[in-house]
């Protein structure tokens, strides 16, 4: 099954130009015809991905309608904030014979939506999966090993993402069936990277570090568990491979919700990110759920309500150690 | 509810009974269902361990022996115990030759048990002489009047959604129609609701042991049920099984499953549903593409049957609250099997105006997708869809894929617990034992049911309290339709006069009443009850309510 790549940011670019050397053509569907004019002329994406010469074989385009006569599996790599734009015309133009795969760490603000959610709701595909893991868009296109996992219900999305995907040497590719579970974990590791930007910026040092880190494996298998998710799901790539590679020293500096965490150690929020929304919505599964979320409460509480840092800090250090 | 005609605004369209033509198809259904069993385990036996026919053959034998030997079983049965021991005792010696033979003989005898008819006279007798005795049930002096007066019935038995909706639909394929499941009563008051509504008889698959009472099997047998005999788990005869269910609707024959599988114990709306036989429909669909008859679509109609009480409430609700390990699977000594209980039952709901309520939904593919009045698909955002895309697959061509349409099924049937919700038509007894099992939880401190009959007895609430409730969860339902409705009755009436109405059901046909008035207070008389009446709502959060 053919490939198209929707969405020419960092991560879009980068996998397109890792699949496009197994010798096939990948169509990437790119926002602006400035793109696509770049890509075409000097086989760059300078704004999103400077410095990579992109594959002859990436066919850029603005078309949606080419897009998906040209593949059936469609890898959505859309900015969350954009991704009810791109859906509503996508939908216009796919049936029921496509696969879609997103790779958002989102939530819809309002209902608290997964992505597979709003793809079923915005267009007539039912075959839905999620890629997500410690894939970097500039390890990809230097070509360092990267694993993700893509994980659907169906057994066709997954083998076919994986045959499609799987690129020797550079990209390697798990499959599972947890799809709930896969797409929480890629939304709740971008709150925790903020708490873990914040912790790093205050200087709590290595112990403290560490238990915050198994504190949120545990917060996040909570949430993930009852909101139908499978146990080892957060534990995984999608989870705390994310987390870890987010929030690691040599890459952090690219993560956006790690940026945001050392920020908030200096006063309020001065922007609101992925993983920082996503806080904000995941509290309120989590109070229907039932379930506990004391980093992720810390987190929506500093972000959007101002609550002081160091409150924050204190009322999750106050949290009974037998309460988890 | 909005957008739907009340089937009681006649004139309506006969639609076309293809349950006329089963008779004649009988035998050659039959000899298919053999055909492609046989064909797919003999197929299958090629990978051999589990698969081989030695290994089937042995399940069947296992499992009849065990059956016969613990639980009840006819003479009949009794009889051929040797027959299962001699086949298991000989299996490893038989030769490849006899054990397919075996295995023919034993798919043919499954596939003539499971087989219904079809008979057009009793389908008449029945059409006509069902409303005028439950006319005479409910007024004994109308059935010397005859069969004038069938039109009592209307205005005790509602029956609305957009049935010229699915008439339309009906023209144009095939119906599976999918409704809840509180009771032995379920599928004779569905048949008569889709008969009402100038919908086509639809075939169903019912317990045997509802074939046991002899006049109930003559019509049941008559009028299109085929045999379901839930005591057999070997999966040869759910193989024979599902393939009649395939074959008939291949075949155009409108087809009806309780999909919660069995009568809700609870008294809930059926939170998931089985998929066993709901997955025979993309079976059959699937083999239709594949003959390149792209225009024979399927088409999935769900529908909620709603009591203001239930006939079989108090053994449900037992078995529910068994320990665990004592629940029943089929229960065969309830109320259904006591010809008094039944009559009183009728009479009891047929005089009290819409305490049953039969909804239809509009239809749906099998994708989930909604369906319009000519048969096509669209999706949540109202585009044209063709169903036969999603049967595609890697290689672009329609293929045969079990995982993947099992995953659709389990979507399909997530779609129909929601519609389910939004079909609901609550009772006043639903909402007035809600309202008191809240207030009683509120009083004991716990939702924990075990908790709450030990200590229940003695509760009284003021009933102003009660009436207060109805107000604020009439409201709340009002602004949530996905969560199921108050039948626009109930909607104008004082909360006294509800709760009133509520008692009056809770009086005079359970054991004892389930609530009674003393001056101004409400008095907890079968706690158990009020907590299998509650249930009809317990997919609604205290929260939501509060």
């Amino acid at each position: 099954v053919s490939l198209a790549v929707l969405g020419a940011g960092a991560f879009g670019t980068a996998l397109a130009d890792v699949v496009a050397t197994r010798g096939e053509a990948v169509h990437l569907w790119c926002e602006t015809q400035e793109q696509v004019d770049e890509i075409l002329a000097t086989r760059t994406n300078e704004r999103r991905l400077p410095g990579v010469k992109l594959h002859a074989k990436i066919v850029p385009t603005t078309s949606l309608a080419d897009i998906a006569r040209a593949a059936r599996l469609l890898l959505l790599a859309v900015p969350s904030t954009r991704l009810p734009d791109a859906l509503r015309p996508l939908g216009d133009v796919v049936d029921g014979s496509h696969m879609i795969v997103h790779a958002s760490g989102a939530l819809t603000a309002d209902e608290g939506k997964r992505v597979s959610e709003l793809v079923r709701l915005e267009t007539p595909v039912r075959r839905v999966g999620v890629l997500a893991g410690p894939a970097l868009a500039r390890d990809l296109a230097e070509r360092r090993p990267c694993a993700v996992v893509i994980a659907s219900p169906f057994d066709d999305v997954v083998a076919t993402t994986r045959s499609a995907l799987l690129t020797e040497g550079t990209l390697r590719v798990y499959g599972s069936h947890d799809l709930v579970g896969t797409e929480l974990s890629a939304v709740l590791c971008g709150s925790f990277t903020v708490a873990l930007g914040l912790a790093d910026a205050l200087g709590v040092g290595t112990g403290p570090r560490a238990v915050l880190v198994c504190r949120a494996i545990a917060e996040g298998t909570r949430l993930c568990v009852a909101a139908g998710g499978n146990e080892r799901t957060f534990s995984g790539l999608a989870g705390l491979g994310n987390l870890l590679v987010r929030a690691a020293s040599a890459s952090a500096e690219r993560s956006d919700d790690y940026r945001l965490g050392s920020e908030l150690a200096k006063g309020p929020a001065p922007r609101h990110t992925e993983g920082a929304r996503a806080a904000a919505v995941a509290v309120k599964l989590a109070r229907r759920l039932g379930v506990r979320t004391p980093i992720l409460d810390a987190i929506a509480g500093v972000v959007f309500q101002n609550v002081p840092v160091k409150q924050a800090a204190k009322r999750l250090a106050e949290i009974g150690a037998e309460e988890e | 509810m909005p957008a739907t005609d009340r089937s009681d605004r006649r004139p309506i369209q006969e639609a076309e009974n293809r349950l006329a033509s089963f008779n004649r198809e009988r035998n050659s259904i039959i000899a298919e269902v053999e055909r492609r069993v046989l064909a797919g385990r003999l197929d299958a036996a090629g990978a051999g361990g589990d698969a081989s026919i030695e290994y089937v053959l042995n399940d069947v034998a296992f499992q009849e022996i065990r059956r016969l030997e613990r639980g009840p079983a006819s003479e009949g049965e009794k009889k051929r115990l040797p027959e299962w021991r001699d086949l298991a005792r000989r299996l490893g010696t038989m030769s490849d030759d006899e054990r397919r033979r075996r295995l023919s003989e034993q798919v043919g005898r499954y596939a003539r048990d499971i087989a219904g008819s079809f008979s057009m006279r009793v389908f008449r007798f029945a059409t006509s002489l069902l409303p005028s005795l439950l006319s005479g049930i409910l007024a004994p002096a109308s059935l010397l009047q005859g069969v004038r007066h069938v039109g009592d019935l209307s205005g005790k038995v509602i029956v609305d959604g957009p049935t010229d909706h699915i008439r339309a639909c009906a023209d144009r394929g095939t119906l599976v129609v999918v409704p809840t499941h509180s009771s032995n009563m379920d599928s004779v008051v569905i048949g008569w609701s889709m008969h009402r509504a100038g919908l086509p008889p639809v075939t169903y698959g019912a317990g045997k042991n509802l074939f046991t009472n002899p006049l109930i099997s003559y019509f049941m047998h008559n009028l299109g049920a085929y045999r379901v005999d839930r005591r057999l788990g070997n999966l040869l005869y759910k193989d024979v099984l599902k393939a009649y269910s395939t074959v008939l609707l291949e075949r155009g024959f409108h087809s009806l499953f309780f999909p919660g599988g069995t009568r809700s114990r609870s008294g809930s709306v059926e939170k998931r549903v089985k998929l066993g036989l709901l997955g025979t429909a993309l079976n059959a669909y699937a083999d239709n593409l594949r003959r390149g008859e792209v225009q024979r679509r399927i088409y999935v109609i769900p529908a909620t049957i709603n009591y203001g009480i239930v006939l079989e409430a108090e053994t449900l609700i037992d078995d529910f609250l068994a320990e665990e390990g004592k629940h029943r699977y089929i229960i065969e000594d309830d109320e259904f099997s006591r010809l008094g209980r039944v009559l009183d039952f009728t009479r009891r709901i047929l005089s009290m105006e819409g305490a049953l309520h039969i909804r239809y939904g509009a239809p749906l593919d099998l994708f989930g997708n909604k369906v319009d009045e000519a048969g096509d698909s669209h999706d949540a955002r109202g585009r044209l869809v063709d169903p036969a895309t999603y049967m595609i697959g890697p290689d672009g061509q329609v293929a045969a894929d079990p995982q993947r349409d099992a995953e659709y099924t389990k979507s399909l049937g997530d779609e129909i617990v929601r519609e389910f919700r939004r079909l609901t038509v609550f009772m006043p007894t639903h909402l007035v034992a809600r309202a008191i099992f809240d207030r009683v939880a509120k009083a004991t401190g716990t939702r924990d049911v075990y908790m709450m009959l030990r200590t229940y007895e003695g509760t009284e609430i003021p009933a102003a309290d009660v009436c207060a409730d109805l107000l604020r969860i009439r409201d709340t339902l009002a602004q949530r339709p996905g969560m199921g409705e108050l039948p626009e009755r109930f909607q104008r009436m004082r909360p006294s006069d509800m709760l009133d109405d509520a008692l009056l059901m809770f009086r005079g046909y359970h054991t004892r009443p389930v609530v009674e008035k003393q001056g101004e207070r409400l008095l907890v008389r079968d706690m158990r009850l009020v907590y299998y009446y509650q249930n009809r709502t317990a997919h609604i959060p205290p929260e939501v309510l509060s």
